[in-house]
């Protein structure tokens, strides 16, 4: 991570601090809404790679606050979502491996039952996942100058993988933890509930399933393909 | 694990000029044959189609000029197997001597075997083979039995492997031998270069389930090889077999071994699909894309030199869980027979046949979990 970008976590992370007992106003305060304002205009001049680091601790921080909203128009709330979402499940995977490693039944730390280690591997691999698919979607968007249309592959691909991976990723969370991850006074649920909500908005399954699928079968099998990697390639190169 | 960014693919160059001029090559090169042939297709031998790829520079990429290799990098070798794999082109032949055994050779090999063995393994001639699993060792390797005694004139070999995919057709193989006597679990063990022609050694098809002959048992009846066969350091042969495994589990091969079917599926779907269909195209196309830029990740940090053993284990397992899942989600929502003898139907049936496979090879599902699991703190 470049050291200008870790300053803005930084920032982010004391601000939503704030925000997490007096609401969104710091985080107004704070100059949000300028992030992907270019520094010509008096913005900070960001990228959505930016973005999506800020988000990501947002979704775990200040989940219930519109910091998405502040930031990007209506058309990329999707993509910010996925990004809200990628914090999210890592942080329900800290929890989940903290918990295991201390909480001891039969003698020992639960996270020492091979069981519980599997189950806790494929909750990784779908936490991994969806940080991929919310680097690449970034990776895309700042290709194409943060145009949704043009990104409208990347957008659809990596909420629907994030939308998908929600399912597994809350249930095994939440039977590692056993009753303690079911209280209100545990962290488990400020991460959970949103992960539940965060699947039925801007596009649920259902949705970006069919959208993507109609824009593949648009391609044709060879054409998709050739569309995958004059998109990545595309995406190196500027 | 916490904090995971993508590393950034940046193959040097230009990676839309290398596309196109191995898809141009592809066009006049690749055999038409069967289109059963172009799923699974680093199963599919075509010592003719190797030794061609080979002469137009598409093997051996990253080995030394100096060895008849290409000394192009890694990543540059990446999209060109990628390439490969999507086309459906018969590289099995070459495949594992192209993967590991030649990057191996580079990295642990004497001079001498760099001499006598690269140049082949760069004109996609010389095929190899891994010699780990054997009766008793499969997801335990330290249980290796097989034995290489030291004496004046090299090392004896006697014992058994087993589940040897291509020793048929290869020319070597990579064994993991116990060279200590005495020694027991991951000590003492060594990797040895054995040439498949030495007398004592036989070679018995096993025929897999798809009534394929694709791997082997291998018996080593007091085999005498030359001292030089050793690569490496002698009792170092656990760690070096385990960087070699890194090698071998975030390949594009993980998540493109089925492409075949899926992209038989897209073109019998039509440009307008069936809505059930159009939402099973999306799913598989959303996780397709997400296991790619896992896999170019991955890649890209082995090619800086880093390990990520974690990394490359996340992509085999979810790569397995899609290409597994795949074919049973095709036959769920197309009406084909079983015997139907369309393109799709006769894909789909291949890979449901070779799909329990997928989680078997290169560490089974299970083995897998483990080493994420200890990635992530536990154990
Ligand atoms: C198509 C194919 C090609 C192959 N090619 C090669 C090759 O070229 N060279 C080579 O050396 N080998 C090869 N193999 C062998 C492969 O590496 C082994 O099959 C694999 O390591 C598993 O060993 P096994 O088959 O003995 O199963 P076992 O080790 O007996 O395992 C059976 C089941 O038990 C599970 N299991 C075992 N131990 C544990 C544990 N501690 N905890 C939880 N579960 C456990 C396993 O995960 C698996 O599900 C190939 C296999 C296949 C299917």
């Amino acid at each position: 991570m470049s050291s200008a970008r870790e300053m803005l976590c930084d920032t982010a992370r004391a601000v939503f601090a704030e925000a997490a007992t007096a609401g969104i106003a710091p985080v107004e305060e704070a100059g949000f809404a300028l992030l992907l304002v270019q520094e010509e205009a008096g913005g900070f001049g960001g990228d959505w790679g930016d973005v999506n680091a800020v988000l990501q601790i947002a979704g775990v921080m200040v989940p219930d606050l519109p910091v998405a909203e502040l930031i990007a128009s209506d058309a990329l709330q999707s993509a910010a979502t996925v990004s809200l979402m990628a914090g999210a499940m890592g942080e329900a995977l800290a929890l989940s491996i903290d918990h295991v490693n201390t909480r001891q039944q039969f003698g020992r730390p639960l996270g020492k039952f091979q069981a519980v280690q599997q189950s806790l591997a494929v909750m990784a691999c779908e936490v991994r996942a969806v940080e991929a698919a919310a680097a690449a979607l970034a990776a895309r968007l700042d290709a194409v100058d943060i145009d949704p249309a043009t990104a409208d592959f990347e957008i659809a691909a990596a909420k629907l993988r994030a939308n998908r991976a929600v399912g597994i990723v809350t249930s095994i969370a939440h039977q590692v933890h056993g009753a303690i991850g079911f209280t209100e006074e545990y962290d488990l649920h400020r991460v959970t509930v949103p992960l539940m909500r965060w699947r039925g908005e801007h596009g649920n399954d259902a949705y970006w399933a069919a959208r993507l699928g109609r824009q593949v079968a648009g391609f044709g099998g060879q054409g998709l393909w050739e569309a995958l990697t004059i998109r990545s390639d595309k995406s190196r190169t500027e | 694990m916490q904090g995971f960014a993508l590393y950034p693919f940046n193959p040097p160059g230009d990676v839309a000029a290398l596309r196109a001029g191995l898809r141009n090559w592809l066009a006049v090169n690749q055999p038409q044959g069967d289109i059963v042939s172009r799923a699974n297709c680093w199963a599919s031998f075509d010592a003719d189609f190797s030794r061609a790829l080979g002469a137009a520079g598409y093997v051996g990429m990253t080995l030394p000029t100096r060895y008849g290799g290409g000394d192009r990098h890694p990543l540059e070798r990446y999209v060109v197997i990628e390439e490969l794999l999507a086309a459906g082109a018969p590289v099995g032949a070459h495949w594992i001597a192209d993967r590991q055994t030649g990057p191996l050779i580079v990295r642990y090999g004497s001079e001498e075997q760099r001499q006598r063995y690269l140049p082949g393994i760069a004109k996609g001639e010389l095929f190899a083979c891994i010699g780990l699993s054997e009766h008793g060792a499969g997801s335990d390797l330290t249980a290796v039995r097989t034995t290489a005694r030291e004496t004046a004139e090299g090392w004896r070999i006697n014992g058994q492997k087993i589940w040897t995919t291509g020793a048929h057709f290869s020319h070597i193989m990579l064994a993991l031998v116990r060279t200590e006597e005495g020694s027991e679990r991951n000590a003492g063990l060594s990797q040895l270069l054995i040439d498949l022609d030495t007398p004592g050694v036989t070679i018995r098809p096993i025929i897999d389930m798809a009534g394929h002959h694709d791997f082997n048992e291998v018996f080593f009846d007091d085999v005498l090889v030359p001292h030089g066969a050793l690569v490496g350091t002698r009792g170092q042969g656990w760690q070096q077999v385990t960087a070699e495994l890194g090698l071998e589990r975030s390949g594009p091969e993980r998540y493109l071994s089925s492409h075949a079917l899926f992209a038989a599926l897209i073109d019998a779907a039509g440009a307008d699909p069936d809505p059930a269909i159009a939402v099973l195209i999306g799913e598989l196309t959303a996780e397709m894309w997400t296991l790619r830029q896992l896999s170019m990740s991955t890649a890209a940090k082995l090619a800086a030199g880093e390990d990520p053993m974690v990394e490359a284990s996340v992509v085999k397992e979810l790569g397995n869980a899609f290409e597994q899942d795949m074919p049973r989600r095709v036959q769920a929502i197309v009406n084909c027979g079983w015997d139907d003898t369309d393109d799709l139907a006769r894909l789909l049936r291949a890979l449901l046949i070779a799909s329990p496979s997928f989680s078997l090879r290169g560490g089974t599902r299970e083995v897998i979990r483990g080493i994420i699991a200890r990635g992530l703190g536990l154990r």
